[in-house]
């Protein structure tokens, strides 16, 4: 213990300068935390407040990379690379070093992190020690996601310099990952990786922590992080995504349809209103909607579309990403996707038969709460502390929300737009009765907290009846909710077929739609 | 324990390399030893295999009866080290250095401590980076003498020194030589000659030889035979006359297996009947070089 208390005592000697820093940020990191809370609703214009907007937005980068900055200037105050050191001659036992490094970050990163969250709680109004899983939650995730890989980089370069080298050769992995991700089919829609890619870096970073430190082996443990690099890259090109999302959304019997989607009617624009994107050619499928449940509804996560003609043409979008929620009041919606502009003349110039498969998740909606939105701030039940839309260039308003450590699931918010409260513009087109507008929040981190360096999550909610979209609603005062919790009930697939179609019909025009 | 220091058949690679090629060495305790070579010849390389910081391709290493490979965390707080390329915490102040290696030492002894700050004139509150490289090499080594260890390691410690902070440094180590054994690279003769007790060679990862200097020493000899009119060069001379030169009725060689009656017997036979023979004792850097520039280590 005692040689663990020498070297921190040292450390902190050495890097006083960058642990004030550290510290500094984080206070003015709070800072600027607790003043967009209170000032959220106010604006501000002249220079001051452009000064203020660019130091706030610089301050929270500046809080990890100042963590970063001090976990590598600690690591490396005892090089594990290279063979002139002078302390690897001197009797240090390695797992105390560790100990001490692991001391220095717990006292100057994570605790002074647990005390800023904590204060930024409470500050928000709410009892931090309700959250206490959660903040403790939190750490965890800062340490594992930014920490720990940080001191693996440090254990294996011998300056700053190298160690920016490496950042940079991670950013190019980074984004050759992503282009490679683009380039691969299906592959957006099924992210069903991350958990293991994260397994994985977690256990080469701890790894390659370990080796260093009780062994120096720093050409291994180079070699390890590129076999993680190697091991990322090969599951990604090798996971079969397109049979994987197969069995998570299995085949829906005819006779068990969660809904009915029907075809409806397009034409083709006409040549002047003809869309394009660039060398893209956006198309749209309308479709009638009919067979939801009352207290359910489904959302389309993906879909793919496969083009074929008489003329032995053919052409496959792939799995893509969708989000659109489908509620049993909504009688149409659309999909759209994109082809290649020669593509899109190829196929074009004969009748195509149209294979649709969309992927669903479906819900139920059963435990709905009214709630009526009252003056000032309030506490959302399931949220947090909210108060209506009250910001004055904004007639139409929103849900502005502080919420503690994390989002709920899933939050439902339904409104009757017939039941505003909300000054409506002079122009606005007559209110059907049955209409009825939703907003959500989201959130698919299952831990307890969600990543970030503020526990304290700003939620805006907005109100929207899309795809009829003629208006959108906003939430103030007096405005009846109806909030609801979902629960996914299962995944399904519905294929569609369209024989001998036109794809031109189906291009999008740059008129918007009459309404039918 | 019969030896401080033992390697048998020692090998290093550094890819296509050959460092260190099958050293055999044996450093008797109390000794001073001085490995000596060329740059390159594979002294820090040998060093570091037995402090643990490289390891050896093949061979075995031992230190204070211990496996080389074995060597770490408690067990140099027997050992000291001090190397010429060593990267010192620069950024902290002499006397700071010294009080947190202090911790590190349950043998630190704060006596000593003060006698070699005092002895080598260290300024404590100075930062390592603010020093001279001798005086930074004089912390250095108050650092890894102030708890008496059994075994002092030194890499080149002279080098680029100027001879007061060298006569210092020596002067600190021959106060301590008594309670240690003391190992130490270098490629300054002068300076070995006048603390070494044992030497050995080491060329191109081989060790040449490895002896007592005393006995290195009386083992070479400058010959000089002088004739009455110039001889000719002969066919053949024996194994041990390296570097045989000639200038008018004068040959010129150095013995190293030199024994008065022997080599007077052998100039006789293989010179003739001379005028004048001399035999010149030799300095350390005159046997270094001879035995360099004749190529030939097994002496």
């Amino acid at each position: 213990m005692n040689q663990v208390w020498n070297i921190f005592r040292k450390d902190f000697r050495h890097h006083w300068r960058e642990i004030a820093a550290s510290l500094a940020l984080m206070v003015g990191f709070s800072w600027v935390q607790i003043r967009e809370w209170t000032q959220q609703y106010r604006m501000a214009y002249g220079a001051a407040s452009a000064a203020y907007e660019i130091l706030s937005g610089l301050v929270v980068p500046l809080v990890p990379i100042a963590w970063m900055f001090l976990i590598v200037r600690a690591v490396q105050g005892e090089s594990l690379v290279g063979d002139r050191q002078f302390w690897v001659s001197r009797p240090y036992d390695w797992k105390k070093l560790l100990a001490a490094k692991a001391l220095f970050v717990l006292v100057f990163v994570t605790v002074p992190l647990f005390i800023t969250d904590f204060f930024l709680v409470a500050m928000a109004g709410f009892r931090p020690w309700t959250y206490i899983v959660g903040l403790l939650w939190l750490q965890l995730i800062w340490v594992l996601l930014l920490l720990l890989p940080t001191a693996a980089l440090a254990t294996v370069t011998a300056s700053i310099g190298q160690i920016l080298l490496a950042l940079l050769f991670i950013v190019l992995y980074a984004i050759g990952m992503a282009a490679l991700s683009d380039a691969i089919p299906n592959s957006s829609f099924a992210a069903g990786n991350a958990g293991l890619y994260f397994l994985l870096i977690v256990a080469t970073v701890l790894a390659v922590i370990l080796l260093q430190y009780s062994r120096r082996k720093t050409a291994q443990s180079r070699w390890l992080i590129a076999a993680l690099a190697a091991a990322i890259t090969l599951i990604m090109v090798a996971t079969p995504y397109r049979a994987l999302i197969m069995h998570k959304y299995p085949l829906a019997g005819s006779g068990s349809l969660p809904l009915q989607l029907a075809p409806m009617p397009s034409h083709a624009p006409a040549p002047d209103d003809a869309m394009y994107a660039g060398n893209q050619v956006p198309i749209v499928l309308p479709f009638s909607l009919s067979g939801l449940p009352k207290d359910s509804f489904a959302e389309l996560d993906g879909v793919i579309l496969t083009l074929t003609n008489s003329q032995g043409g053919s052409w496959d979008s792939g799995w893509e990403q969708r989000g659109t929620e489908l509620f049993p009041d909504q009688k149409t919606f659309s999909i759209d996707l994109n082809l290649r502009r020669d593509e899109f003349d190829r196929m074009k110039s004969s009748p195509v038969n149209a294979r649709l498969l969309l992927a669903f998740t479906l819900y139920q909606d059963r435990q709905q709460r009214p709630f009526t939105v009252p003056r000032g701030e309030f506490a959302m039940p399931g949220l947090g502390l909210c108060s209506a839309g009250t910001r004055p260039w904004n007639s139409i308003g929103s849900l502005n929300c502080r919420v503690p450590l994390r989002s709920p699931n899933f939050l439902l918010i339904s409104s009757e737009v017939a039941k505003g409260t909300c000054p409506l513009p002079k122009d606005a087109p007559p209110i059907n009765p049955d209409e009825i507008a939703r907003g959500y929040v989201r959130n698919s981190d299952p831990g307890p907290a969600e990543v970030g360096i503020s526990p304290v999550k700003i939620v805006t909610v907005y109100l929207s009846d899309s795809p009829n979209s003629r208006i959108s609603p906003g939430i103030c005062p007096g405005t009846p909710l109806i909030l609801s919790h979902p629960e996914e009930t299962g995944h399904t697939r519905i294929e569609l077929q369209l024989d001998n179609v036109s794809l031109a019909d189906y291009q999008r025009s740059l008129r918007p739609a009459k309404s039918e | 324990m019969t030896s401080a220091i033992q390697t048998d058949n020692l090998v290093k690679k550094f890819r296509r390399v050959d460092a260190l090629q099958g050293l055999t060495l044996n450093v008797p305790p109390g000794a001073v030893y001085a490995l000596v070579g060329p740059n390159g010849a594979g002294k820090t390389t040998a060093i570091k295999i037995l402090m643990n910081i490289f390891r050896a391709t093949s061979g075995r290493a031992e230190m204070l009866g211990m496996d080389s490979f074995l060597i770490k965390g408690r067990q140099f707080e027997s050992i000291g080290y001090v190397s010429e390329n060593q990267e010192l915490p620069e950024w902290m102040p002499a006397g700071l250095f010294l009080s947190y290696l202090r911790s590190f030492y349950p043998a630190w002894d704060r006596s000593l401590e003060n006698e070699l700050v005092k002895q080598f004139d260290l300024p404590l509150d100075r930062k390592l980076r603010h020093l001279s490289r001798g005086m930074r090499m004089k912390a250095a080594l108050a650092g890894s003498l102030a708890y008496h260890p059994k075994l002092i390691m030194l890499d080149e410690p002279f080098t680029g020194l100027d001879p007061l902070v060298r006569d210092e440094l020596i002067q600190g180590l021959l106060d301590r030589a008594e309670e240690s054994t003391i190992f130490v690279s270098s490629h300054d003769l002068g300076e070995i000659e006048s603390f070494a007790s044992h030497v050995g060679y080491l060329e191109e990862g081989k060790l040449r030889f490895s002896e007592e200097l005393a006995s290195l020493v009386e083992r070479f000899r400058e010959v000089e035979v002088t004739f009455a009119v110039p001889p000719p060069l002969p066919q053949q001379v024996p194994e041990n006359w390296m570097q045989l030169s000639t200038a008018a009725a004068v040959i010129r060689f150095t013995d190293c297996r030199f024994d008065a009656e022997r080599t007077s017997a052998d100039i006789r036979r293989v010179l003739g009947e001379a005028k004048n023979v001399s035999f010149a004792p030799m300095s350390l850097r005159s046997i270094f070089l001879a035995m360099a520039k004749s190529g030939r280590g097994t002496a």
